[in-house]
């Protein structure tokens, strides 16, 4: 993740969340962006090179995925 | 009150100790409930783990099951036993709050899977038990119910989502109680109140009629106070629903066909860089996983070091994916009632509106990824692996910080994305007197190899006779 000001980061949450159409009381501002930075954190420790093999529809074994038919 | 042929107390009594007593007739099912509501109401004051107690259903259930017994009817290992619920599972004619301001009135009209089948199965239901709101944001004193306290010091939390099912657990309340786990909401609880826990193989237990918090990493499986205990439920609850997306037609497993065993030739992985090296760990935690690893390898099985990935990636996946499902869940209520919703859950659920597609996508590789780590590189190896559940003791109510969601050092995620079954079981017990704990990972639908080894170390430690003292409950009660 690139170095995000605190400033530039809460703006990024704000077009975030009205995109969601949610709002988010003054109070529980610093809470949800303190969260908000993990998170981004978190995401950018998805992005790795990887294989074709590695993708969402074989995430289960077949046993699972050919539950109840 | 004991029962007939023996000392122990009846709260003492295992699942297999009170059936075997009731089909002596050295007890009935109405004096085992009569003596769980009993202890309930002399005690629960002080741990708030029920959130409602369902003292007229319960008898009645127990009255239905002496009159089985009386008749011959035997419905299977959990007739005339006392249980309850975690309060996101569905009650017919009984309310089911999630212990949110949202459902603060739900009364669902059907009962979940795993609360018919319990029924079905003779079970006493004793009622519901407190959670974290919609089983994620907690401990929280914001919410129409006050949060359950450990029974070990209740100064201290008792873990979560399943905070009432750990502490009515260990305060003798029920000898077992469900809890759902979607990143380490059995196994907290299980780990910081001194309990059994187990979240099982992904799609062995159904889901229709709990609340979900995340489609894809939610499971549904029992706290108790013994691995055999936890074994007997399993027998109960498990079973193929077609009506729940995610349920395995598999065969149910044998759950109780290695508790007798012994663990001689099993392999054993132990990734100890996993938990020795994580940011928060007590040196007390890893002396027990130690512990146990060597009861192990004396018992015959054969321990060895190995190394898994990262937890930080575990950990990214499970919460990119646990945030991005729960917050499409709760959108409408996010939009048009907001300020219901407790702080802790505002706060955190709410993240799930920032995740891009792209970012769900990228944890669903990522998932698979992992998943093959685990499952293809390291348990076609091993029969096993053991590591932490919980990193450190329960944390005391007041060193959480009332303005940011806690971040409790605790390392179950990785299964919830893997889905492979994992137990957390007692290991020891902290210099302060908190439970400790390590974690026991199998196969996919291996649970019964998890529970022999379970056993094992539940064998070697002795730990179940050590109960949290009561005077101090009562007292506060």
């Amino acid at each position: 993740m690139s170095e995000t000001s605190t400033a530039d980061l809460k703006l990024e949450l704000e077009v975030l969340l009205r995109r969601a159409e949610v709002a988010v009381p003054e109070d529980r501002m610093d809470a949800v962006l303190s969260g908000y930075g993990d998170l981004k954190r978190m995401c950018a420790l998805l992005r790795q090179p990887r294989t074709a093999a590695a993708e969402p529809s074989n995430t289960f074994s077949l046993v699972t995925l050919m539950k109840g038919v | 009150m004991t029962a007939t042929g023996t000392t122990k107390p009846l709260h003492e009594l295992s699942i297999a100790e009170a059936g075997a007593a009731l089909r002596a007739g050295e007890v009935t099912a109405t004096a085992l409930a009569q003596d769980a509501l009993t202890r309930i109401a002399a005690l629960d004051g002080a741990l708030n783990s029920f959130i409602t107690v369902t003292a007229e259903r319960a008898l009645a259930d127990a009255a239905a099951a002496d009159a089985a017994f009386k008749a011959g009817i035997d419905a299977g290992p959990m007739q005339g036993v006392p249980y309850a619920l975690k309060d996101i599972y569905d009650t017919a004619g009984i309310r089911t709050t999630c212990h949110s301001k949202l459902l603060v009135d739900n009364v669902p009209a059907a009962d979940s899977v795993v609360a018919a089948k319990l029924k079905a199965g003779g079970g006493v239901l004793l009622g519901k038990l407190s959670t974290h709101e919609f089983a994620l944001g907690g401990p929280s004193f914001d919410l129409p119910f006050p949060p359950a306290r450990n029974p070990w010091n209740p100064e201290h939390i008792p873990g979560g989502s399943s905070s009432g099912s750990g502490a009515a657990v260990a305060a003798g309340f029920c000898r077992m109680a469900m809890g759902s786990d979607t990143g380490g909401s059995i196994r907290g609880p299980a780990a910081y109140c001194g309990t059994v826990g187990l979240k099982p193989t992904y799609g062995l237990v159904s889901r229709r009629g709990v609340f979900p918090l995340s489609y894809t990493l939610d499971h549904c499986g029992p706290l108790s106070w013994t691995v055999e205990d936890t074994a007997i439920t399993m027998e109960v609850i498990t079973g193929h629903d077609p009506l729940d997306p995610a349920s395995a037609d598999v065969p149910a497993p044998d759950f109780r066909s290695g508790l007798g065993g012994d663990v001689s030739g099993l392999r054993i992985a132990l990734p100890r860089h996993f938990f020795a090296q994580a940011e928060g760990v007590s040196p007390e935690v890893v002396a027990a996983i130690d512990n146990a690893a060597a009861l192990l390898a004396k018992a015959g099985a054969i321990v060895e070091e190995v190394t898994i990935p990262d937890y930080e990636l575990f950990n990214a996946v499970g919460r990119v994916i646990m945030f991005s499902e729960a917050f499409a869940i709760h959108e409408k209520d996010y939009r048009e009632r907001p300020l219901d919703f407790g702080r802790l859950t505002f706060t955190r659920m709410i993240l799930g509106a920032t995740t891009s597609a792209a970012d769900l996508t990228q944890a669903y590789r990522l998932r698979r990824e992992l998943a093959v780590a685990v499952n293809h590189q390291l348990l076609k190896q091993y029969d096993a692996i053991l590591c932490a559940s919980a990193l450190a003791p329960a944390a005391r109510f007041d060193s959480m910080s009332g303005a940011f969601p806690p971040n409790w050092p605790i390392q179950t995620m990785p299964f919830n994305v893997t889905g492979n079954p994992a137990l957390s079981m007692p290991a020891g017990f902290s210099a302060s007197g908190l439970p400790l704990s390590v974690q026991i990972v199998g196969r996919p639908f291996d649970e019964p190899t998890v529970l022999r080894i379970g056993a094992q170390i539940e064998t070697a430690l002795a730990l179940t006779g050590l109960r949290p003292a009561t005077a101090a409950l009562k007292q506060a009660a």
